[in-house]
C-alpha cells in the first residue's frame, strides 16, 4: 500500500529521532545495555544509528560504502517505511517482524547483536509513528 | 470490601503415552465446557478476559489449562525430562488433551485454541471428531512453517526478551498497551518450552492435502483469525477453511495472534459469534446473547 507524505528533511529526521529515543521512558528504563551500531536502509536514504547506553549518540546520513561500520542492517523499500511512519501503521508494516516474513524488510548482519537488543530496538522502530521517516 | 473472582484453579492428574502430569486448570461457568489451550510459550492467564466474562460463562464451562511444561503444570511426574530436547508432537499434543477431557469427564465439549492450539484443534477434529462438539481453531491453519527457531533459546542473547519482544508484532497496534504488555510478560516466562512447542507448530503439525478428511458435520470446524497476524494471516485460515467439508472462517480485524490476550473487549464479540455458528451447525438450542 502508498502513503504519501512529504518526506522530512534528513538533517531535521535524525534530529528528531534521536531526541525522540533519549527521551523515551521505555527505552531509558531498559537500554542500559543497548549498545550498538546498525544501518536503516530505506532505499532512497540510508542511515548508521549508533547506540550507547540507550542514547542515540550519533546518525551518520547517507554514509559512503566504507564510511561507516556498524553490526546489523534494517533493510525494505522507502514506501515501506513510509508505511512504517505513520501513528497506526497498517497490518504487516507494525513491525521488523511482521515486515520481514510478509513484505520486503531484509535483516541482515550480524543477527545475534540484534536479538540481543530486541526489546529496546522494537521500541525504537516504533518511535517512527510519531517522529515520521525521511522517505 | 475485597474482590474476589468467581475463577477458581484446581489440579488434575493426567496419565497419556506413559507420561504422568499433574495438570494445572483455571475455570468458571456452567453449562456446555469450552477447553481453551493457550499459544505455544504462554500460559492460561492469555484466557483471564474470557474466565470472567459473564455472558459467556453463564451458557459454558469455561475451562483453560495449562498443558505441561507450561504455567503451573509441570514437565512429567515420571521421566528425567532435563536429558531430552523438549519437541511436542502433534500425536501427543492430540493424545494429552483427550486424556485430560476424560480426566475431568467432560461431556460433549468444545475445544478452541490459538497459534498451535489452533493448529491443534484442527488435527483433533481430524483425529477425533467423535469426542469434541466442535472446535474453534484460533490463528490456526493446515500449515505454518518458519517460526522454529534457535533463536529463542540462544544462550548468547536474553531469551525471555527474544521470545517476548519476538512475538510482540504479532499483536495489533490497536490492542490496549495494559493488555499487550501483559502477553509480553506471559512470554518472558515460557523460552524453555517455547521452541520446543514451535516443532509442532511449525514442523510436526503438515495438515495439507488431508483437509478433506475432517468430518466437519460430527465435529463442526468455526476459524477465527486476525488481520495484524503475520505468521498464520487471514489468507492461510481462509486456505484451510475452504478445504474442509461444512467449515467457517471468520476474520477478526484490527487484532493479531494473541486476540484473547491482548484484546478481548474485540475478540469476544467474533467469539460470541463463532458459537452461535458452532452451534447452529452441530443443530443445537444453546446459544449466547
Amino acid at each position: 500500500m502508498t502513503v504519501t507524505t512529504r518526506a522530512l528533511d534528513t538533517a531535521d529526521w535524525a534530529a528528531s529521532f534521536t531526541e525522540a529515543n533519549n527521551a523515551d521512558p521505555e527505552i531509558q528504563a531498559h537500554g542500559k545495555y543497548f549498545t550498538c551500531s546498525y544501518l536503516l536502509d530505506m532505499t532512497d536514504h540510508t542511515f548508521v544509528v549508533q547506540m550507547s547506553r540507550g542514547n542515540v549518540v550519533d546518525i551518520a546520513i547517507d554514509p559512503g560504502p566504507l564510511d561507516v561500520p556498524y553490526q546489523f542492517a534494517l533493510r525494505a523499500s522507502a514506501d515501506t517505511w513510509r508505511n512504517f511512519g505513520v501513528p497506526v501503521p497498517a497490518p504487516m508494516y507494525h513491525g521488523i517482524w511482521a515486515a520481514s516474513f510478509q513484505r520486503d524488510m531484509k535483516l541482515e548482519g550480524d543477527i545475534l547483536v540484534l536479538m540481543q537488543n530486541l526489546r529496546c530496538l522494537t521500541r525504537q522502530i516504533e518511535l517512527l509513528r510519531t517522529v515520521g521517516v525521511p522517505v | 470490601m475485597s474482590k474476589i473472582s468467581p475463577v477458581t484453579g484446581h489440579y488434575v492428574d493426567v496419565d497419556v503415552d506413559g507420561l504422568l502430569y499433574k495438570v494445572f486448570y483455571l475455570e468458571n461457568g456452567t453449562g456446555q465446557p469450552l477447553v481453551c489451550q493457550h499459544t505455544a510459550g504462554c500460559h492460561n492467564h492469555q484466557w483471564r478476559g474470557l474466565l470472567e466474562d459473564e455472558e459467556i460463562t453463564e451458557n459454558y464451562r469455561v475451562i483453560a489449562y495449562d498443558l505441561p511444561r507450561h504455567g503451573k503444570s509441570d514437565p512429567p511426574e515420571n521421566t528425567e525430562w532435563w536429558t531430552e530436547e523438549y519437541q511436542l508432537s502433534a500425536d501427543h499434543f492430540a493424545n494429552f488433551i483427550v486424556a485430560l477431557c476424560d480426566a475431568l469427564e467432560l461431556e460433549n465439549p468444545i475445544f478452541m485454541g490459538s497459534s498451535f492450539g489452533g493448529n491443534i484443534a484442527l488435527q483433533l477434529a481430524l483425529r477425533h471428531p467423535d469426542r469434541f462438539a466442535g472446535v474453534i481453531p484460533v490463528e490456526g491453519a493446515d500449515y505454518s512453517p518458519g517460526f522454529y527457531l534457535d533463536w529463542w533459546q540462544h544462550p548468547h542473547a536474553n531469551a525471555a526478551q527474544v521470545c517476548a519482544s519476538g512475538v510482540w508484532d504479532l499483536m495489533a497496534p490497536q490492542s490496549p498497551e495494559t493488555d499487550r504488555w501483559k502477553t509480553w510478560f506471559y512470554y518472558s516466562q515460557g523460552s524453555e518450552s517455547f521452541r520446543g512447542d514451535l516443532h509442532f507448530y511449525s514442523v510436526d503439525h503438515d495438515l495439507r492435502g488431508k483437509l478433506a478428511d475432517i468430518d466437519g458435520d460430527r465435529c463442526p470446524v468455526v476459524m477465527l483469525t486476525g488481520d495484524y497476524d503475520y505468521l498464520t494471516t487471514p489468507e492461510d485460515s481462509a486456505r484451510t477453511a475452504a478445504q474442509i467439508p461444512n467449515a467457517e472462517f471468520i476474520e477478526m480485524k484490527e487484532i493479531g495472534h494473541f486476540p484473547m490476550s491482548e484484546n478481548h473487549a474485540v475478540f469476544r464479540g467474533y467469539l460470541i459469534r463463532a458459537l452461535e455458528v458452532l452451534q447452529d451447525k452441530a443443530g443445537k438450542t444453546v446459544t449466547t446473547r
